[in-house]
């Protein structure tokens, strides 16, 4: 059985596209996730839609300040090699760079990523630190949500059967900001990640203003780590006190037993690895 | 794949035992189930709707009690499914206890899954994740529902 393929020209006809096939539908991004699901004949799907033809679909800027927006149709490398991300998220740059292989970078798209809602994603657990919105089209309507509210479970997302992720927006930063993506790989570094680990954190006069943390690949969607936010939160950054708030991180997880480690082993490297990213961004 | 649950009840133990070996009522518990009839004794036909991310399988099965003990509220069941439309196949067995605990009783579900054909390339940790999940709000349904 074969897809019929379209490629809308505009978002209202994209979207009505979905609209009009509904479930038998699949919305096409950079296809790396999609390719292989339907090798593994997991999706049958009579309509395939691409978005590369959307306009601005691909587009990425930097606002007055400080704030990026990336298309979700930009692949990973055009994101990080993008000077709005150079320039005012290099930090986002390195943990997109941390995407398995370049050749997957040229094809997989942040929009993609996060529509994909693979809980061992990189992309998606450094937006979700960041802070980021994702701008999300439904016909002539646009509505913003927190990215980290977009994920329910493992491959799910929050958003109705008609919506699109038409793109996703860092905020700002201030010169107290600091931020970090951690990737621990058991077997090679193009692997999915057996736990990553992402922070943003404000720092004023020593004390920790915001902080938010993030992990990958232990939980059906990235897994925010309160109990160390909270321990830290309105606190003097001290040494020893990272080591105490990560260990907290390890009852913020669900991981499971698989391949890239056994669950008792992703969560003591949680706390590892929350330690690590806590010590480049606090200490 | 060995999966376990449990759940308690304020609910009188028989009140429970009836509603749980009432297939097709307690069928109605599994969220994606969408019928589940009589096919013959003991014996019942019916489909099981799953949906992880963009993949959606329709499990079309039968399911057999295969012992009952109602002085010691416990029994049996075996599931044989398959996705004719993906090619895939779901076995399981699954034994269901009651037992009364202060002001009402305890369920116990333990239940072994075997996947073949393939559904088994999602991977086991997703489908233990999905699995855990239909078994726990099968529980909480049948806790609401007894009450």
């Amino acid at each position: 059985m074969s897809a019929e393929y379209h490629e809308p020209r505009a978002w209202d006809e994209a979207v009505a596209t979905l609209q009009e096939h509904g479930d038998d539908a699949l919305v096409l991004a950079g296809g790396t996730a999609y390719t292989l699901l339907l090798r593994q004949g997991l999706i049958r799907p009579g309509h395939v839609i691409g978005l590369r033809r959307l306009p601005g679909a691909a587009r990425i800027d930097a606002d007055a300040h400080g704030g990026v927006s990336i298309g979700a149709m930009a692949t990973h490398t055009q994101a990080l090699r993008s000077e709005a991300v150079r320039e005012h998220w290099p930090e986002l740059g390195a943990a997109l760079a941390k995407v398995a292989t370049i050749r997957i970078r040229n094809q997989a798209t942040v929009g993609g990523s996060v529509a994909h809602a693979d809980p061992a994603s990189d992309a998606p657990v450094m937006l979700c630190a960041l802070g980021a919105q994702a701008v999300v089209v439904s016909g002539s309507e646009r509505r913003r949500a927190p990215v980290d509210e977009l994920f329910v479970d493992t491959f799910t997302t929050s958003l109705a059967p008609h919506e699109l992720i038409h793109s996703v927006e860092i905020p700002g930063r201030t010169p107290w900001t600091r931020a970090a993506y951690l990737k621990y790989t058991l077997r090679s570094v193009d692997d999915y990640a057996t736990v990553s680990v992402a922070v943003r954190a404000e720092i004023t006069d020593g004390v920790v203003e915001q902080l938010r943390v993030f992990l990958g690949g232990v939980g059906a969607t990235p897994m925010r780590a309160t109990s160390t936010e909270r321990a830290l939160r309105g606190r003097r950054v001290e040494p020893r006190a990272l080591g105490d708030a990560a260990a907290l991180a390890r009852n913020d997880v669900d991981p499971a037993d698989d391949v890239r480690g056994s669950a008792a082993y992703k969560r003591e490297m949680t706390r590892v690895f929350t330690e690590r990213a806590l010590r480049s961004v606090l200490a | 794949m060995k999966l376990s649950h449990t759940a308690t009840l304020a609910t009188p133990i028989d009140r429970v035992w009836a509603l749980v070996t009432d297939i097709p009522a307690a069928a109605k518990c599994v969220p994606g189930v969408t019928s589940v009839t009589a096919n013959g004794t003991n014996a019942y036909k019916g489909t099981l709707h799953v949906q992880i991310g963009p993949v959606r399988l329709a499990l079309d099965g039968d399911i057999t009690m295969t012992s009952r003990d109602d002085a010691r509220h416990t029994a049996a069941l075996r599931a044989d499914a398959k996705d004719t439309r993906l090619g895939g196949t779901v076995r399981a067995t699954v034994d269901l206890a009651l037992r009364e605990i202060a002001g009402g009783c305890e369920l116990a579900i333990t239940s072994d899954v075997q996947i073949g054909g393939r559904i088994g390339e999602f991977g086991q940790p997703v489908i233990q994740r999905k699995s855990d999940q239909l078994l726990g709000q099968f529980a909480q349904c049948l806790a609401r529902s007894a009450s």
